[in-house]
């Protein structure tokens, strides 16, 4: 069938994204970030120990040698030992990505499903008083810096009131839920401006098109037309928008993560980073393209679901 | 002409607030709808025709629009005011509208068979959805669309644009309304298309015996469709009468004027017989109408009367029955 070729075809585009990807991180990591081998080794190592370090990684091997190994990575996908912590990196994944989806999976559904109500709402009674209620309170979401925003949940929920763990973590259900609660909220707050903003948009796009007056003249109720009509016109502006998160779900909150000492692949990557951990920033690299192409594809597909008018070819 | 009244409009004033101040769309508007008769509402783009039409629906967008005074009558019934649940039984089951845009008027992301099921649904609750199908099918057949069976699970945009306003009229229809509101039903289609769709009306309106508001800026429609008309200009009736009377004795000048703006053309040679005549100027603003007469400037046969010291003319009776024309200088 033509959709199943579609789909083959936009999976080939793997091969010349990554390749590119590949030349990115490895120019960026060879011309631009500090030798690691500083990082490793500290201030006082003796010419030696670096020239030993960098035979032991590979790195007195010419370039497009390394090249070829960080390409020979990203096809199969075998990222190798972590360069700090000496860990296999698929182990690593595999034990920061409990924590992270136990924050960004609810965040996700949350946060989305607050977001498209709220648009609904506001798109509904638009120009109302509530619209102007919500406008205000998004732009202050969308404004207020999120480190701020943070800070200040930690001292007054977790401190002041106490109510919430301030940071930490711990494995398992439903242990972990305290620790989650509150950087869900204050996340919540940082970005369902903008996601409300987003949705009111498209949804408005939609309210003043002639098939809602006829749809109107036919008696039918304005939650209905809104809900029915309305709704599954606006979905394509918004499935894109949703699931182009659902990569960065995997990948974790890079900075939350971090705030609220979350041992997850955000907190992994932002630590490989200041560590000069190459096999690590490039592998959660290559997996993040993967990502976005993956479920580029999947959004794709999911068009022609909602609209009758899309064909793949 | 002794039919049942269905439908009484009296002195409607629809206002909308802008921010340049409140403009009055449809001012003092007065007419009859008679069951199976067609009421043809004429007039340029901006006259007021269509917020009319959306006032008997209950369709102004409030804000900024709102029927400021005046009354509909329908079958008894005031429908100014009226509870929003109880005004929408009415939409959509007794009275019914289409549209101008068919290609845009249709929801692309639902079956046709869907739309249409959805008003049966809505307005014959006691259906089951074996019936409710079967009559979709029904009204797909009697609009003539060919294969309905087969067209009922396509979407719109696999029609053409005579096809879906054919859909419209499907939708518009399957409740069997008393009324049927059509707002410039054939102005986005083909001249053969027109045609058909104008006949299809007629022919269901012999068939279902429901009163039209036919609305249009063309005069050639108006003659080959309907029982009585009303001429609207700035928000006001300007001239109304039976289609007879109006075509063989116009006696407002605007009325004229778009009566000589329909091109004529020679019978025998097929050549037009001379250019086509035009009304001079522009529908003035409705935030800046002129003292006295709203068509002074642009009216040939302008007096001093009409320049203010004695206001707006009203409609009066004019020769023949049932004839009334707004003009200190009607034509003979």
């Amino acid at each position: 069938m033509n959709m199943y070729a579609y789909i083959f075809r936009r999976l080939l585009y793997v091969i010349p994204v990554l390749l590119g990807v590949c030349l990115v991180i490895f120019v960026l990591f060879n011309l631009v970030a500090p030798d690691p081998a500083f990082t490793l080794l500290g201030k006082h190592a003796t010419q030696l120990q670096i020239a030993e370090l960098h035979h032991e990684l590979g790195m007195d091997r010419p370039y497009w040698v390394q090249y070829f190994d960080t390409v020979k990575t990203a096809f199969t996908f075998d990222f190798g030992y972590s360069w700090t912590s000496k860990q296999n990196i698929w182990e690593m994944i595999k034990a920061g990505a409990g924590p992270s989806l136990s924050i960004t999976g609810p965040l996700f559904v949350i946060e989305n499903i607050f977001a498209i109500s709220l648009a609904l709402l506001v798109a509904f009674y638009r120009g109302k008083l509530v619209d102007k209620i919500v406008l205000v309170l998004s732009i202050a979401g969308m404004s207020i810096p999120s480190l701020a925003v943070v800070l200040f949940g930690q001292w007054f929920f977790g401190y002041k009131l106490g109510i919430f763990e301030i940071s930490g973590y711990e494995r398992g259900f439903p242990q972990f839920v305290p620790y989650v609660i509150l950087p869900i909220i204050l996340y919540v707050f940082i970005s369902f401006g903008g996601e409300t903003r987003f949705y009111r948009t498209v949804i408005l796009d939609e309210a003043y098109q002639d098939y809602v007056r006829t749809a109107r003249s036919k008696g039918i109720s304005e939650l209905r037309v809104m809900f029915k009509h309305v709704l599954k016109n606006s979905m394509i502006p918004i499935l894109t928008q949703i699931i182009i998160q659902i990569p960065t779900l995997i990948l974790g909150l890079l900075f939350a993560e971090s705030f609220f000492s979350i041992p997850g692949l955000g907190a992994m990557t932002i630590n490989a980073i200041n560590n000069s951990d190459f096999p690590v920033i490039k592998a959660m690299t290559i997996l993040s393209a993967v990502g976005f192409i993956l479920f580029g594809v999947v959004t794709d597909v999911l068009y022609t679901v909602v609209d009758p008018r899309m064909k793949l070819k | 002409m002794t039919s049942e009244k269905i439908l009484v409009v009296k002195d409607l004033v629809v206002e909308f607030k802008t921010d340049r101040g409140t403009i009055k769309a449809v001012n003092g508007v007065n007419f009859d709808v008679f069951k199976g008769k067609t009421l043809g509402v004429v007039g340029e783009s901006g006259s007021g025709k269509s917020v009319t039409a959306l006032a008997i629906m209950g369709l102004i967008p409030n804000p900024p629009g709102r029927v400021a005074s005046g009354q509909i009558h329908f079958n008894g019934k005031s429908l100014v005011n009226i509870e929003p649940a109880e005004m929408r039984k009415i939409r959509g089951n007794k009275i019914a509208m289409i549209f101008q845009e068919p290609m845009t008027s249709l929801n692309p992301v639902f079956t046709i068979g869907n739309q249409i099921e959805e008003v049966i649904e809505l307005h014959q609750p006691h259906l089951s959805n074996v019936e409710r199908r079967a009559k979709a099918v029904d009204m797909l057949r009697l609009v003539g669309i060919p294969s309905p069976e087969k067209r009922v699970a396509e979407y719109p945009h696999q029609l053409s644009g005579g096809m879906r306003q054919r859909v419209m009229i499907a939708i518009a229809l399957s409740c069997e309304p008393d009324i049927l509101i059509a707002d410039e039903p054939t102005t986005a289609l083909d001249v053969t298309i027109q045609a058909q769709i104008l006949e299809l009306m007629k022919k269901l309106q012999k068939e279902l015996g429901m009163g039209i508001i036919l609305i249009t800026h063309d005069l050639g429609v108006v003659a080959e469709t309907c029982d009585s008309v009303a001429v609207m200009y700035c928000g006001q009736i300007v001239e109304s009468a039976d289609v007879k009377t109006l075509f063989n004795h116009p006696q407002h000048p605007y009325t004229k004027g778009l009566m000589n703006s329909i091109p004529s053309f020679d019978s025998t040679s097929g050549h037009k017989k001379e250019r086509l005549q035009t009304i001079e100027g522009m529908v003035p603003s409705l935030f800046d109408l002129p003292v006295g007469c709203n068509f002074q400037d642009r009216c040939s046969s302008v007096t001093e009367k009409c320049r203010g010291s004695q206001g707006e003319p009203t409609l009066m009776p004019a020769k023949g029955e049932g004839h009334t024309v707004a003009c200190f200088n009607p034509l003979s």
